[in-house]
This record gives structure tokens, sequence and C-alpha cells, in this order.
């Protein structure tokens, strides 16, 4: 049996690159066109290349989301995008137009066509559907619950990816054009606004009935399917997918390592243990910026898995600083600072081949061995003393806010 | 153009018949429109003696514990001998394809079929003809039409579905500010974003929460030159309780010509007064970070 794939976002190279390192079997991204996310950096064609290549090295595969809802002018080039991505060895495309799969079977025939959550598959004569059409995988929709999930994956033999963590759409993907109407921002190319977190009076005629005190949002918490990891390996889904091309190389690096962690240990073990979930449930959380539940795939999502006060995501200052080398003989690690911390915090280390590891901000330098006292200025570079060895991507986060 | 009219009570046929060739309804897994299994036999029989044609719309997803009410619904409309089946879960196309139904599928995609190549894909394997999406400018519409003449359906009139949730946006909002209220199926709720003034339309059913556009979009003017390429234009009448503008819409679209749109457009506005849109059609969506 195959071992489930970890399925990571990035918004950029640098961030693809922390994905891969930090345990993640495959990473999806967006080129420049025909990709939804339009805020995130995106990928210049060089940067795919970069990226194919060192996912190469780790042996992990590289998927482009071509999930905007194209219009007859979106399709201009895309031949030629195939074509190129193929060259360059990237694994598979991520779509929601139907067409381009005989497209890409014509241009880019090794390329995989995996099918979008944009198409809301919730039902197994959907899943068939879509293998007829010649779909290669087929990515969930994030209203299914967990017992169809694994109805669904009893049922069809097209690999399946389920979301497990991160943002959620309120509506059905693909189905909400409210930025369109509000912002003339087409929400399905692009250009979503997020109205849904916006607050709104209702009326029954004439009438306001909402409560001033509380209006009416669709905000819905971050999905976090920890609890679900376990059942949806023994269900044979094909991939555990995160949510998050706009995240932050701490987030990914976090929420990367923790699930990877709990796959691993789920494989070794044959399950989890309520303590052992709790651990990882509490990695998790030092990522989160925004509540999180378990989304449709307990059933139902009711008041309690809404946000009603809060608009969009908080910012966590707990991630401080990034490593960029580290000098084993002098014990001095070289870092880009992130957020605050000073002299004397509590810290913690963590990375791809470095579990949790505490210490004291002790002696610090600025490039021009000033003594520093308090790290204030974001990508300042700092020498600072770990009493352990650290890694080029290793983080360093806060105690005090764990 | 085959002019259909969507039917949400078995009483109004008699009224608004007339004026179209057919009616789109519905029951399970259907917006809005929700008749009962044998309120949809009962219309079924009444178009039949008025040589009217008969559509239902499913244009719901379905869930996998939903599947087996699924395919007893798809063989009670198949008994029915309608005409044609609007779908939205593309579960429906492999569901259908062992009845009669098979032949007569149109998908709705509502806000995902944007395009002739799209459209050309799910036309080539069997589906019937397509209906577009709303969010498409008048120049998008008129490529599509012309790349799939006589294969494209069209919604030509009425409010515009935005957004279309599972959740129960109503029920739970009610619950969390702790109040009591009938709102299930009613039609008279909106939704006003605190920025701004315009009322959006939102109901909820058991199915989940939908939203639509505050204005009823109409195409009076560019009907004429679209319509001998428009395989069905459908007049939704949802949130609409006026029989007499519905009948109106009905006869106007049919009398509609280049000589006399602005005519009819603007007589009918002014004995119909209300907020109406050309929607997208002259409205392009695709504002970039940077504009």
């Amino acid at each position: 049996m195959n071992k489930i794939e970890l399925l990571a976002p990035a918004k950029d190279l640098e961030k693809a690159k922390i994905a891969i390192m930090y345990g993640a079997d495959a990473v999806y991204v967006g080129g420049k066109f025909y990709s939804l996310r339009s805020r995130a950096s995106n990928f210049e064609l060089e940067d795919l290349k970069e990226l194919s290549r060192f996912a190469r090295e780790y042996g992990a595969r590289v998927f482009v989301t071509v999930n905007i809802v194209f219009h007859d002018s979106d399709y201009e080039g895309i031949r030629e995008y195939l074509r190129y991505l193929e060259e360059i060895g990237i694994d598979a495309i991520i779509i929601s137009s139907l067409a381009l799969i005989p497209i890409a079977r014509e241009v880019a025939p090794h390329i995989e066509c995996h099918i979008s959550t944009q198409l809301s598959s919730l039902n197994s004569s959907a899943v068939r559907t879509l293998k007829e059409f010649g779909a290669d995988r087929i990515v969930l929709a994030r209203e299914a619950s967990m017992r169809q999930i694994e109805q669904i994956a009893r049922k069809v033999s097209v690999p399946l990816e389920v979301f497990i963590h991160g943002g959620m759409c309120s509506n059905y993907s693909g189905r909400c054009v409210l930025s369109n109407r509000m912002t003339l921002r087409d929400a399905n190319r692009g250009g979503c606004a997020h109205s849904c977190r916006w607050k709104y009076e209702l009326y029954d005629g004439d009438d306001r009935i909402s409560d001033e005190e509380c209006l009416l949002s669709m905000s819905s918490k971050d999905l976090r399917a920890s609890a679900y990891v376990e059942r949806m390996i023994a269900s044979g889904i094909a991939s555990l997918k995160i949510e998050g091309r706009m995240k932050s190389e701490y987030y990914i690096g976090q929420v990367v390592k923790t699930y990877r962690n709990m796959i691993d240990e789920i494989y070794e073990s044959g399950k989890l243990s309520a303590e052992r979930l709790a651990y990882y449930d509490n990695e998790l959380s030092k990522a989160e910026n925004r509540p999180s539940d378990d989304g449709f795939l307990s059933g139902d999502c009711d008041n309690t898995k809404h946000l009603y006060g809060i608009n969009g995501a908080g910012v966590t200052h707990d991630y401080v600083a990034f490593v960029h080398a580290f000098d084993a003989n002098r014990n001095i690690a070289l870092v880009e600072v992130k957020n605050i911390f000073a002299k004397g915090d509590e810290l913690e280390a963590f990375g791809p081949k470095l579990d949790n590891s505490r210490f004291t901000a002790e002696v610090m330098f600025d490039e021009q061995y000033n003594l520093v006292e308090l790290a204030n200025k974001p990508t300042q570079i700092l020498l600072m003393r770990v009493p352990f060895p650290l890694r080029k991507g290793d983080m360093i986060r806060k105690v005090s806010g764990l | 153009m085959e002019l259909l009219v969507t039917l949400r009570k078995v009483q109004a046929l008699e009224k608004i018949l007339p004026y179209a060739d057919g009616i789109v309804t519905g029951s399970r897994f259907t917006t809005g429109y929700h008749l009962t299994p044998a309120e949809i036999a009962e219309a079924v029989k009444y178009c039949r003696t008025k040589g009217r044609k008969v559509y239902i719309v499913m244009d719901n997803f379905i869930s996998e514990d939903e599947k087996m009410l699924m395919y007893d619904y798809l063989d009670y409309i198949d008994s029915l001998e309608v005409d044609g089946l609007y779908f939205h879960d593309l579960g429906i196309y492999s569901a259908a394809r062992s009845s009669h139904l098979s032949s007569k599928l149109i998908y709705d995609g509502k806000t995902v079929m944007c395009n002739s190549l799209d459209s050309g894909f799910l036309l080539n394997r069997g589906i019937d003809s397509i209906m577009i999406s709303r969010e498409l400018t008048l120049e998008e519409v008129s490529k599509i039409l012309k790349n799939h003449s006589g294969k494209i359906d069209m919604q030509i009139f009425g409010h515009l579905r935005m957004s279309y949730s599972k959740r129960r946006f109503l029920s739970n909002y009610f619950r969390q500010i702790k109040k009591e209220y009938d709102y299930i199926g009613k039609e008279s709720l909106s939704l006003v974003e605190e920025q701004r003034e315009y009322r959006m339309p939102i109901v909820e059913d058991l199915n989940g929460t939908y939203i639509y556009t505050d204005y009823i979009f109409e195409m009076f003017n560019e009907i004429p030159d679209l319509r001998k390429y428009i395989k069905r234009g459908v007049v939704d009448t949802l949130f609409i309780e006026d029989e007499n503008l519905i009948c109106q819409v009905l006869r106007d679209y049919r009398r509609i010509s280049a000589e006399n749109s602005g005519f009819i457009r603007d007589s009918f506005m002014h004995n119909h007064p209300g907020s109406y849109s050309s929607g997208y059609l002259y409205q392009k969506t695709n504002i970039s970070k940077n504009e």
C-alpha cells in the first residue's frame, strides 16, 4: 500500500522549499497566470523550473494550479504553458476547466490532471463522471463528512485528495460570486475579496431583524482535521491537502512538520493515542491565527463553527527568527529577525530535523558585531549563540506565546 | 429559442403557461421551487394538455448519503417523461445514464460554465445543452453562442444566484443571537452589507443557503440579436411574486425585436418599476489587485 501523500501549499519558491524540507511529499503552487489567489506572489516560469529541480532532489512532486474558471480569452497561451510545465517536470496540474484534460493529454501527456475542489465533488457518482472524463485525481468537496469520504473511497478507483487543514470557503467552492457583485473582482479568477467574512444586516421585508451587537457573517472557522488523519489513511485516500497559498513560511513549516510526524507515527504505531493527538493539536495551534474546527468532517456546521465577531485573521508574533546558517565550532546561528524578541526571552527552535528545542536568548550581535539586546528590526540579520546545533531552514519562536 | 418560465406554485400554471413554451420546476435537490413530486406530476399532465414542455431542475449538490434518494427521484422524473433535466451535480451525468434522461441532460454549473471549450467538452459527451454562467459579458456570451449555436441555454430574466452554501447561515445566525424566527423557505429575507445599501435576497432550505443579486437581471435589448442562437431562455421567477409581471415579461420576450426592443423595455420598466440590471453583460469583473 502506498503511503498517503502530504500535500502542502506555497506562495513562492522559498516557501515551497520550506514545505518540502519540512516533510511535504508534494507541493502545489500557482503560476503567474491561470491561478486563483491572485494576491499570492505566484511563480515565474524560472521559479517553477527551480522548484521542480529542488523537489526531485527530495523525491517530492510538484503540482501547479491552473484552476481559474476560464473565460474564452483566458485560454490564450495555455498550450505553450502546459508544454513548458511538462518540459520542466511538473507532475500535475490542478484544474477546474474540464476542457483542459484533452488539451493536456495532447500537449503534455505526462502531466496528471487533478480536478480542483472548485468542482465540488461530493459523491461517488460525481467522482465516476470525472474519472470517465479523464481525471487522474479528484479533490473532494470540503462539505463531505468523514463517513461520506470513507463511503466514496470504497466505491471508486480514482485517487482522492482531501483537505485537512486551513481556510474554508463558507460557500461551495466556485459557486460564490459575491465578490463579483460587491467589488467587481471575479472570485473565480483570483479576485476573491472574502466578502463572506464581512458583516451584514438581515432584513425581513423592510424590518431589520439582525442584532446590532452581532451582525450576520458567513465567515467560517478554519479547518483542522488532525483527529481524522488516522481514518483517512485507513480509508485509502491518496492525498491529504493543506490549504494556504497565502501563508507564511512559519505556518507552512510548522503545519507540514506536525502532519508529517503525525502521519509517520500512525504508519509506525498503527494508531495515534489521545495523548499524542493532543500533542499534535498543540503543535498545530502554534501556527494558528484563526480559530479552527473539524468543519463538515463531523457532520453539519452549526453556529459554533462560524465566526461572528472576527473579520479577518489575527497576526501571530510568536515566530521570531529564521536560521540561515550555523557555525558549529562557535555555536553561533546566523538568523533573520521576523518579529520582536529580546535578550532573556525563552525561545524554541524547530526544523526539518530538529524537534522542539528550548533555549534562552543571550548573546546576540548585529552584522557589525554590535551587541544587541532587543531584536526589533524585521529582516535584520543577527548572530546569536544557541546551545545546540541548528541548520539552515530551522525556525525560532517565543515560548511565552505558546 | 424556447421561452421557459420557472414554476413555483401549481396554481400559477393556468395564468402563466399561455405565454411560455414550457416550465422549469423541481422538487428534490432544487432551490426555491419545491413543488411536491405529486404536484410535479400534476404540472406535467396540465402542460401536456396544453402542448407545453416540462423541464426539471436539480441545482443542488448531492451528498453520498443522498444518492439513493437521488436515484429514486431520477426514476420518478424519468417516469414522467419530462422534456429535460437541468442538473448541477456532475454525479447526475453518471446516475442518469441508464434512463431516458441521459439524452435530456442540460448542465447548469451556475458560476463555472464561462467558455466555449468547457461547453464543447460536455456537449461532446452526450449532454444535450449547456446553461452558461451569468457572470459573462455580452461579447463572451455571443462568442459561446456562436460556437455552439442551438446548444446553449441562458437565464434571461430574474435574480441571479450569487452564492450557494451547505451551511445554514440563517439557522446558525438566529441560534447565535438566540432569536426565534420563522425563516425556512421564506423569500422576504435579505442581506445588506454594512458599507453598502442594496438588499440581496437570501433564502435557506434543507439543502443550504443561497444569496441572490439585489437586482433583477434582464436582457430585453440583447435578445433580438441572440435568440436565434439560444436553445432555451429561462425566466426565473424566484423572489418575484407578481404573476402579472411574469406574464408581461414572457409576452415581451416573445414579441421583442430589434425595432421595438427599446420601446418594450421602457414600457416594461415604467409599468413594473424595480431594480433591473443587465448584470455583467457590459461590466467586466476581472479587476486585478493593481486596479
